[in-house]
């Protein structure tokens, strides 16, 4: 009897080719951007927060703040911003925390006749393991870097790779040299008594170091807009005496032990800064597992308005599913009284318009569930191609997602077919057999 | 007893404050086996009657007795039951569902009564052969010309060997020689025992019956037997 009723459903399905297409579309589309959605913004998710967690976790970052025009009256004169001399008295004050203090100047680093122009990085040895990121061949960074102000330089693998070719870089002589204010910068070397020491007869041009290779970084690729195969570190120290001049330094990453923690180390990290920079509130505190929190909950954002549209999508396909059943039944009107007359009962009818309606959602659920995959895909194909960076923002197609979709696009067809099907099985069957 | 007994049948039909009376304290019975021509003009009341004898309606007052069931006093929902398996209906426009063959068509009112798919499969087949269609059965209405058609109905309405066949001018939509095919076929289902009731207006069918009764404005004019000579003829 189901499979008598089923099998009329299919037939009659087939023998509107047309329609029950057009019927379908309503859901393959509805369920097709449910999945769609799902797997975009888990991707964006899975991709977003790999990236900041490769970028190491649990981490401060301290900067100088862009002061107001009020803050600069107020202050007057008095702030002075991020200094090197800071990551010091922090490090002595909380032991408990690992800081690097990390800047950066535009240059260009020499072998031989080769020459690479890029960003030189200044920081110390906690760097490497705060930011996840390790030597493959030689070492970081050391204290006695720190320490003696070693003219020490540590590769990216694709700098090695340019430089070098594949010969080891390890031990190698590179020679590096300020873009732009080489000048001024070499005029404020020149005061300090170090660089007049060994410095001057080496340098074929002003403001041009010999540095010795001490290591080769691992390939880590890109990700937050930056290539971290493409990055030059040297000890922070060497880096403020002989090109910046001045122990001003960029930013602070500090790295806080235990998660839960984080937000207390960032109002004591204020704090602290505040006073030690004479009550000048002139440093931000940028929170790693805040940022994350903020990434998370844009995602929310995006899973509500994009499921509320990818929702709406398929309740639309299930009004046409109704409008196109309530059609059916009309047309039906004489074939509903003759099944009554020689015997259907309601439940037997009601059946029948329920079972072509289900199958309408169900067919459709699943052409829309390989169209959302499809479409998923393609999607996240075109990201990758879009964005530099965003090639890992590939979509996550997770089952349970396919089975909510699907499920709910069955629930759409049974809940908008259940109204005709009623009406049908209500049908007067003296009345439905002369309906012209 | 007799097979069918109406005692003080009066139907009325309400659309808005107009009230008309289809029926008026119609009284009947007919018994087993009889073969029965209901004539009347047109709003004479004949489909009403019809659909009461059918269980299709219920009168609005008056009883109504079917092969012993008490049926003015049962629910809907057994009244399809007793569609189902006491009464088999033949309509002027043959009622065939499309996208269906011959032998589908005739399998749908077993399928209604829960029978195998076997049963149902071989008693359509054998209904069909006894009205001349045995190469016919996985034909589409389409494929099928009037005649054929009302022959597969007739199948249908015999597939749960009812106990009324109740035919409501089966002969309408066809030419005069297909009519006489159906009602050959009518004559041949009496002689087996089986009870008719056709509905019609055309007085020449109504002269095959055994019986006839003629309607006027919802009352019975007449109710007489046939001549033997008619009966026997042909
Ligand atoms: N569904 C209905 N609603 C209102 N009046 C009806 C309905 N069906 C039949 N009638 C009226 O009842 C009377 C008998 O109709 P009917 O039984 O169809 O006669 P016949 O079949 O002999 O032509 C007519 O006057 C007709 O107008
Ligand atoms: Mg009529």
């Amino acid at each position: 009897m189901l499979l008598a009723i089923i099998h009329d459903a299919f037939k009659n399905l087939s023998g509107n080719l047309l329609r029950s297409g057009l019927t379908m579309l309503g859901v393959i589309i509805g369920v097709a951007s449910v999945i769609a959605m799902i797997a975009i913004v888990e991707g964006g998710q899975v991709s977003l927060v790999n990236s900041i967690e490769r970028l190491g976790t649990n981490l401060l970052f301290v900067w100088k703040k862009r002061l107001t025009v009020e803050e600069r009256r107020l202050y007057a004169g008095r702030w002075t911003k991020l200094k090197y001399a800071d990551a010091l008295a922090i490090r002595q004050k909380f032991p408990e925390l690992t800081v690097a203090p990390v800047d950066y100047f535009d240059g260009q680093i020499k072998a031989g006749k080769r020459d690479f122009s890029g960003r030189i990085y200044g920081t110390s040895p906690e760097y490497s393991e705060m930011r996840n990121f390790f030597p493959a061949k030689g070492r970081f960074i050391t204290t006695v870097d720190i320490q003696e102000w070693q003219r020490s330089v540590v590769l990216g693998s694709t700098i090695a790779e340019v430089l070098f070719g594949i010969e080891s870089p390890i031990g190698k002589e590179v020679k590096i040299f300020l873009h732009g204010r080489n000048k001024k910068r070499d005029n404020s070397t020149k005061k300090n008594g170090n660089s007049t020491k060994e410095g001057k007869k080496e340098q074929p041009r002003v403001g041009e170091y010999r540095f010795v290779v001490v290591g080769v970084m691992e390939t880590k690729g890109e990700s937050q807009g930056k290539d971290w195969d493409e990055m030059i570190f040297i000890p922070s120290t060497t880096m403020i005496r002989y090109f910046l001049g001045t122990d001003r330094i960029g930013n602070l990453v500090i790295h806080v032990p235990d998660r839960n923690r984080m937000d207390e180390f960032s109002k004591k990290l204020n704090q602290f800064l505040v006073q030690r920079h004479d009550g000048v509130d002139d440093l931000r505190i940028h929170n790693q597992g805040e940022f994350l929190k903020t990434v998370e909950q844009t995602l929310w954002t995006f899973r509500i308005v994009l499921g509320g549209i990818a929702f709406v999508a398929l309740l639309v396909g299930g009004v046409g599913i109704m409008n196109i059943m309530l059609v059916t039944v009309t047309e039906r009107t004489r074939e509903i009284g003759l099944r009554m007359a020689i015997g259907a009962r309601r439940q037997d009818i009601l059946l029948q318009f329920l079972i072509e309606s289900t199958t309408i959602s169900i067919i459709g659920g699943g052409l829309g569930i390989i169209l959302g995959i499809v479409s998923a895909y393609g999607f996240g194909n075109l990201v990758a191609q879009a964005l530099p960076g965003g090639g890992d923002w590939g979509a996550v197609i997770e089952p349970p997602a396919i089975l909510i979709a699907f499920t709910f696009a069955v629930g759409v067809g049974i809940l908008f077919g259940l109204f005709p099907a009623i009406k049908a099985s209500k049908l007067d069957p003296a009345e439905a057999l002369r309906y012209q | 007893m007799a097979l069918i007994i109406l005692r003080n049948i009066r139907k009325v039909y309400k659309t808005g404050n107009l009230e008309v009376a289809a029926l008026i304290n119609l009284t009947l019975n007919i018994e087993q086996g009889e073969f029965v021509a209901i004539i009347g003009q047109s709003g004479s009341g004949k489909t009403t009657l019809l659909d009461i004898l059918g269980c299709l309606s219920h009168p609005t007052s008056g009883e109504y007795w079917l092969d012993g069931d008490n049926v003015h006093l049962l629910p809907d929902s057994q009244l399809t039951t007793i569609r189902n398996k006491k009464i088999g209906f033949i309509f002027q426009t043959f009622h065939l569902l499309p996208r269906k063959t011959a032998l589908e068509n005739v399998q749908l009112p077993m399928m209604y009564a829960r029978a195998s798919r076997a049963i149902q499969h071989d008693r359509a087949s054998e209904l069909l052969t006894m009205v001349g269609l045995k190469d016919r059965l996985y034909h589409y209405n389409n494929q099928l010309s009037g005649g054929q058609q009302q022959r597969v109905a007739i199948a249908r309405a015999l597939a749960n060997r009812p106990a009324l066949l109740l035919a409501d001018e089966p002969t309408g939509n066809l030419d005069s020689q297909s009519g006489n095919d159906i009602l050959t076929v009518f004559e041949q289902l009496h002689q087996q025992g089986q009870t008719i009731i056709i509905i019609t207006h055309d007085p020449l069918i109504a002269q095959r019956a055994e019986r006839c009764i003629t309607l006027l404005d919802g009352k019975i004019m007449s109710d007489e037997m046939a001549h033997p000579s008619s009966a026997t003829k042909g």
